[in-house]
């Protein structure tokens, strides 16, 4: 080959290789940038007098005199929204029944969307659920609400070929000439004053369990159960793990039943997790019956056969990687088989047994299908230490799926599911780092 | 060594440090996914107001009655009535289902706003589920394909609607879509123009627009006074006649604040 078109070969694969690296990294970007600004939406917001309020009564938390200072003043606005409620109820009562009838689906569709956006107006029964019971807690889904009140949207229907399009109309022109009129743009100027947005940091959105079903409060439930779910599957697995790589790479002859055992630890590794999921709830539930229903412990011990084959791969990985003048010092020195094993080939094959433990941890933290039967529930309570070998459990990715999916208010809580997804990634990174650290301070310690 | 004693005692100590006290036994739900917003309103105020916990498990109507006839819940929430067959197999296994009613619900059909067919007939419902119709044009409407969205077996919701619209003989259409809870349904329906599908009553919101089926509009008073044509109980069912705390729950949706939580969430009471 010419030198001339051996270098532009060369300087061609460079600069694919570089391209390609360039091209993951804007994938990675665009994939979590998103999940970072929609996740800090869930901790940092513009937060209303409602949030506080809310706060102040589910959790103690906040100054009650500050709050009742701000309540006042919130409800001094409120009231003269209300007053055009009153005056065009009275008005009704003045109408005809047919206009007054005419004028009810509206007004009653006004009073729904003040109730949404300030919380149950007075005068009315306390609701019980307490989605109902408070107003809007953020700001910028006030400022959908007020659209809502402002805008009916209705759908331009007239070209029978095709799907309709959406438009506004004033919702005012509706009430024009009657009392009710003046609510909109007085609603509309004096939304500020009868919500007090300030920026909020909600810490308790981490440290806080969720309050009627995940559409207030935090999410420590989901993830202290993701934390009981990764190291109970840790426990059961890495010491398996560890022992099977060590009678693989030390005491296991090379004859057939030992390869049948390596293919059958390789075809594991490539099971689909809904099938282990499905296994967990057959075998660990319903023949040996660990627990009576789902429980962490089941979700554990199903989590732990998934990652088992990745920890006894990295572990062979590193045992095999020891130098094997390492064991035949030691042997030569007179040890036994097993100190040899023991204190010579686990610290030097230690880093790499750690670190393929922990990516384990991660991708036990993050999997979803094995717990769905197992161990997780949309909805329980935060679960102690005892209560392990009994108690189902939250977890954040089953409940990231729930709120994606089938929770009936999806769309309201969207940053609630951020927030999750954000936490979630965080623990898994958190964890892969952790294992880099570990991995580089155990090196130097053997090398030193 | 002494690391490994460290990393052991880390994982140890780790563990220890989110302890929490033990309860007192609790109780657990699994089932039905259009029962599941009673279920965890319901779950919210029994812990509230007598201090039990109560777990609760949306994995389908189907799942939901084999976790009861496992042993492995205290109530399966249930969207349409046990088969002879589960019923048979729990006799098998020495477990007896008992029915409550919860709250009755209208399967409203929805499809798109922008979609100006806004009323059908429950035939023409049923040929469009059945492949007969394929475009919106057959029944009244703008032209374009129909997609039909329909529940996974597993679901109560899909098993009432085969009974109620399609009739039990029939095939749903191969071409229809298949998603896994009411939620799912509703913001595919709600992001495509030209889909149908179905969802409780309970869910329904803006984003999706339900169908007038013969006549009459899904709503509370419809459903109740039975005038709605697509309308189903939705179950809780024990082990046996309840007792203790579990059967303080099942009493809820008779109680003045279980009714109010029933019809705040869009639901309707039986009782």
């Amino acid at each position: 080959m010419e030198l001339g078109t051996r270098k532009i070969l060369d300087r061609s694969f460079t600069a694919v290789g570089v391209t390609s690296i360039v091209l993951m990294a804007l994938a990675l970007l665009v994939v979590i940038v998103p999940i970072f600004r929609g996740g800090i939406a869930a901790l940092y917001f513009d937060g209303t007098i409602e949030h506080r309020k809310l706060q102040y009564d589910q959790f103690g938390k906040g100054d009650p005199d500050e709050l009742s200072v701000q309540i006042a003043e919130t409800d001094r606005h409120r009231s003269e929204a209300y007053r055009f409620l009153d005056a065009f109820e009275r008005e009704m009562e003045g109408m005809d029944a047919e206009t007054a009838g005419n004028y009810r689906p509206g007004f009653r569709k006004v009073k729904e969307i003040l109730t949404h956006l300030l919380g149950p107006l007075p005068g009315e029964q306390e609701p019980i659920l307490l989605r109902f019971q408070y107003g809007r807690t953020r700001w910028e889904k006030a400022e959908e609400t007020l659209h809502d009140l402002l805008f009916v949207t209705k759908w331009d229907y007239s070209n029978p070929s095709e799907m309709a399009k959406e438009y506004f109309v004033p919702r005012s022109d509706e009430f024009a000439g009657t009392a009710l009129a003046g609510l909109f743009p007085y609603v509309e100027d004096n939304l500020r004053n009868m919500l007090l947005p300030e920026p909020t940091f909600y810490w308790g959105f981490i440290t806080n369990k969720s309050l009627d079903a995940h559409i207030f409060g935090g999410i420590w439930a989901e993830i202290q159960g993701t934390f009981f779910l990764a190291v109970g599957a840790m426990l059961f697995a890495f010491p398996l793990g560890v022992i099977a790589a060590i009678y693989f790479t030390e005491y296991a002859k090379d004859n057939f039943f030992t390869s049948m055992l390596r293919s059958a630890n390789s075809t594991l590794a490539g099971v689909p997790s809904i099938v282990f999921g499905l296994f967990g709830l057959a075998f660990f539930i319903n023949t040996i019956k660990v627990s009576e229903s789902k429980s962490v412990l089941a979700g554990s011990l199903t989590l732990a056969i998934m990652i088992l084959p990745t920890i006894i791969r990295a572990a062979e990985e590193a045992i095999l990687s020891v130098p094997k003048t390492y064991k035949e010092a030691s042997l030569g020195l007179g040890s036994t088989k097993w100190r040899t094993i023991m204190t010579v080939i686990l610290p030097a094959a230690l880093p790499g047994i750690i670190t393929g433990g922990i990516i384990s941890l991660g991708r036990a933290a993050g999997e979803t299908a094995p717990i769905i039967f197992t161990a997780a529930v949309s909805v329980g309570a935060t679960i102690g230490i005892a209560d392990v070998f009994t108690s189902p459990t939250p977890a954040l990715s089953w409940n990231i799926y729930n709120l994606a999916s089938e929770h009936e208010a999806a769309n309201e809580i969207r940053h609630v599911q951020y927030g999750m997804v954000l936490a979630l990634i965080s623990i898994v990174l958190l964890l892969n780092l952790s294992a880099i650290l570990l991995r580089a301070r155990i090196s130097k310690k053997l090398k030193g | 060594m002494k690391l490994m004693k460290k990393l052991f005692l880390f994982a140890a100590l780790l563990s220890f440090a989110a302890a929490g006290p033990a309860q007192a036994k609790d109780i657990v739900m699994d089932g039905s996914t259009t029962v599941g917003p009673v279920a965890k309103s319901f779950a919210a105020y029994f812990t509230k107001t007598t201090g039990v916990q109560v777990t609760v498990s949306e994995s389908g109507s189907g799942n939901g009655a084999k976790s009861l006839i496992n042993g492995a819940c205290d109530i399966a929430n249930m969207s349409r009535a046990m088969k002879d067959k589960e019923v048979a197999a729990a006799k098998a296994k020495g477990v007896d289902p008992v029915q409550h009613v919860v709250a009755l619900d209208g399967i409203a059909v929805v499809v798109h706003p922008s979609n100006y067919v806004s009323s059908l007939k429950i035939e023409q419902i049923r040929d469009i589920y059945i492949g007969k119709v394929t475009n919106w044009s057959q029944v009244g409407g703008p032209n374009a394909k129909i997609v039909v969205i329909q529940r996974e077996s597993n679901s109560g919701t899909q098993d009432s609607f085969k009974s109620l619209v399609v009739g039990k003989g029939n095939a749903i259409t191969k071409g229809a879509e298949t998603q896994a809870s009411n939620g799912a349904v509703k913001s595919r329906v709600g992001s495509t123009p030209a889909a149908i599908g179905f969802i409780g009553l309970g869910f329904v919101d803006d984003s999706v627009k339900p169908l007038v089926v013969n006549g009459v509009k899904p709503a509370n008073e419809t459903v109740k006074d039975g005038s709605y044509p697509v309308a189903r109980p939705l179950f809780m069912y024990t082990n046996g006649q309840p007792t203790g705390n579990v059967k303080k729950f099942i009493e809820l949706p008779k109680t003045d604040d279980g009714k109010r939580m029933i019809s705040e969430l869009g639901f309707v009471n039986k009782y």
